[in-house]
C-alpha cells in the first residue's frame, strides 16, 4: 500500500460549499417536467401563477416561450408533486452533505 | 418515430474512445432506455451498440491533453455529419466522455424543439469560472457546447449541421470574422457560429434548460458506486478537498481518469 497516498486521502476535506452549490444545480435541473407539449419548471413561481388563474383552461408560456393550452388543475398537481418530491430529495442529500467530514 | 443516442468514437494513440463509448452505451440504455449507435472506424466492441456506423475519421489535428502531458492526434471533425449519419428520427448526440448517471437527459427528448444543446457549463469543483469556455473570440460570443446535442429530423436541424460543415470548411475565415484566436478546429465554436447564422444572428436561442456539469482534466475521478463518483482535487492554496456526485450527469473532460474507470468496469 502507498502510505503517502493513504495519508493524502485521509487529509482531504469534504468541500461543503461546492457540494451545496452542486446540489443546487442538480435539483434546479430536476424540477423540469414535460406536460401538454410544453416544458415546465416546478417551483413557487409556476405554482403561484397557477393559483392566480381562476379558469380551468388557460394558455401559458412554457420554458421555451411557446404558448401552451393547459388545464390548470392538472398542471398544478404535476408541478406540486414534482416540486415536493425533488425538494424532499434535496433535503435528504443536503443533510447527508452537512454531515460529511 | 425512432429515438436513440449517437456517439462518435475514433481512437487515437492515447485514448480508447470506443471503450468509453461502449461503457457509456450501457449507462444510456439503463437510464434513458434508448438504443445507442456508434460512429467509428474500428471493428472492436461493436456488440456493445445497437447500431454501428463505419466512417473514416476526419479532421486529424493535434491537441495538448494536460492529463496525458502530451500532444495527441485527435479526430473530432465528423461531428458535423451527425445529421446525415444518424439512424434515428430523434437523436441525442453525446460525447464519449459524457457520463450519464441519471434520467435527466430524457427531458431534452420530451422538449418540442428541433435542436437543443447546452449554453453554459460550470466547473464541478467551483475552482474555475469557465468564462473562457462559455464565451469565445474577441467579442465574447456566447459559446454553445457540442457535448450534448438533441435534434429531430427537421429543416432547422439540417441547416444547423450544414452550417457547421460550412464553418468547418472555411474555418480560417470564421476565425477572422469572430476574432477567434484558435487556429485548430473546435466543434463547440463551429456549432456556436452555426446557431448564430441559422437563428438570424440573435443571441437568444432555445437551449437545454440546465447547465453542463464539467470536470476539468487536472482532477481525479473515482467511481464509488454505479452512479456515484468521488472527485479529489486541490485548491490554489494546495488544500486537498473532495466532493461526491450522486445520480448526476457530467462531462469528464479528463480522459485519463475516465479511462481507468472504464478499464476496471
Amino acid at each position: 500500500m502507498d502510505t503517502d497516498q493513504l495519508i493524502a486521502h485521509s487529509r482531504a476535506r469534504f468541500d461543503h460549499e461546492s457540494a451545496r452549490r452542486l446540489l443546487n444545480e442538480k435539483y434546479i435541473a430536476k424540477m423540469l417536467f414535460a406536460h401538454a407539449g410544453g416544458m415546465w419548471r416546478a417551483g413557487p413561481e409556476l405554482l403561484t401563477l397557477l393559483h392566480a388563474c381562476p379558469e380551468q383552461d388557460v394558455v401559458l408560456l412554457d420554458l421555451y416561450n411557446t404558448p401552451i393550452q393547459v388545464n390548470t388543475l392538472d398542471l398544478q398537481l404535476l408541478a406540486h408533486s414534482r416540486w415536493q418530491e425533488q425538494m424532499n430529495a434535496w433535503l435528504v442529500e443536503f443533510e447527508q452533505v452537512s454531515k460529511q467530514r | 418515430m425512432t429515438t436513440g443516442a449517437l456517439i462518435f468514437a475514433f481512437n487515437n494513440s492515447e485514448i480508447d474512445y470506443l471503450a468509453m463509448a461502449a461503457w457509456s452505451a450501457a449507462r444510456i440504455r439503463r437510464h434513458l432506455n434508448i438504443p445507442v449507435a456508434v460512429v467509428t472506424d474500428s471493428t472492436e466492441c461493436v456488440d456493445a451498440f445497437d447500431k454501428v456506423i463505419h466512417a473514416v475519421p476526419e479532421g486529424s489535428g493535434t491537441r495538448h491533453f494536460t492529463d496525458f502531458g502530451t500532444n495527441v492526434s485527435w479526430h473530432n471533425a465528423n461531428r458535423t455529419t451527425a445529421y446525415e449519419l444518424t439512424p434515428w428520427d430523434q437523436t441525442l448526440v453525446l460525447d464519449a466522455d459524457y457520463v450519464v448517471a441519471s434520467m435527466q437527459l430524457a427531458y431534452t427528448l420530451q422538449a418540442q424543439q428541433d435542436f437543443l444543446c447546452h449554453r453554459l457549463a460550470y466547473d464541478i469543483t467551483g475552482l474555475q469560472t469557465f468564462d473562457d469556455l462559455n464565451y469565445f473570440g474577441r467579442n465574447c460570443m456566447p459559446m454553445h457546447w457540442a457535448t450534448v446535442m438533441m435534434f429531430r429530423r427537421s429543416t432547422t436541424a439540417e441547416l444547423i449541421f450544414k452550417s457547421m460543415q460550412m464553418v468547418r470548411e472555411n474555418w480560417k475565415h470564421y476565425c477572422n470574422l469572430y476574432g477567434n484566436p484558435r487556429s485548430t478546429y473546435r466543434n463547440d465554436h463551429a456549432l456556436s457560429i452555426a446557431l448564430n447564422i441559422v437563428n438570424g444572428h440573435v443571441l437568444h436561442q432555445p437551449d437545454i434548460a440546465w447547465s453542463l456539469a464539467s470536470l476539468t482534466p487536472e482532477h481525479e475521478l473515482v467511481q464509488t458506486d454505479a452512479d456515484q463518483f468521488r472527485i479529489n482535487y486541490q485548491t490554489a492554496q494546495s488544500q486537498r478537498k473532495w466532493i461526491e456526485l450522486k445520480g448526476q450527469d457530467f462531462h469528464a473532460m479528463g480522459k485519463r481518469t475516465l479511462m481507468d474507470i472504464v478499464a476496471h468496469a
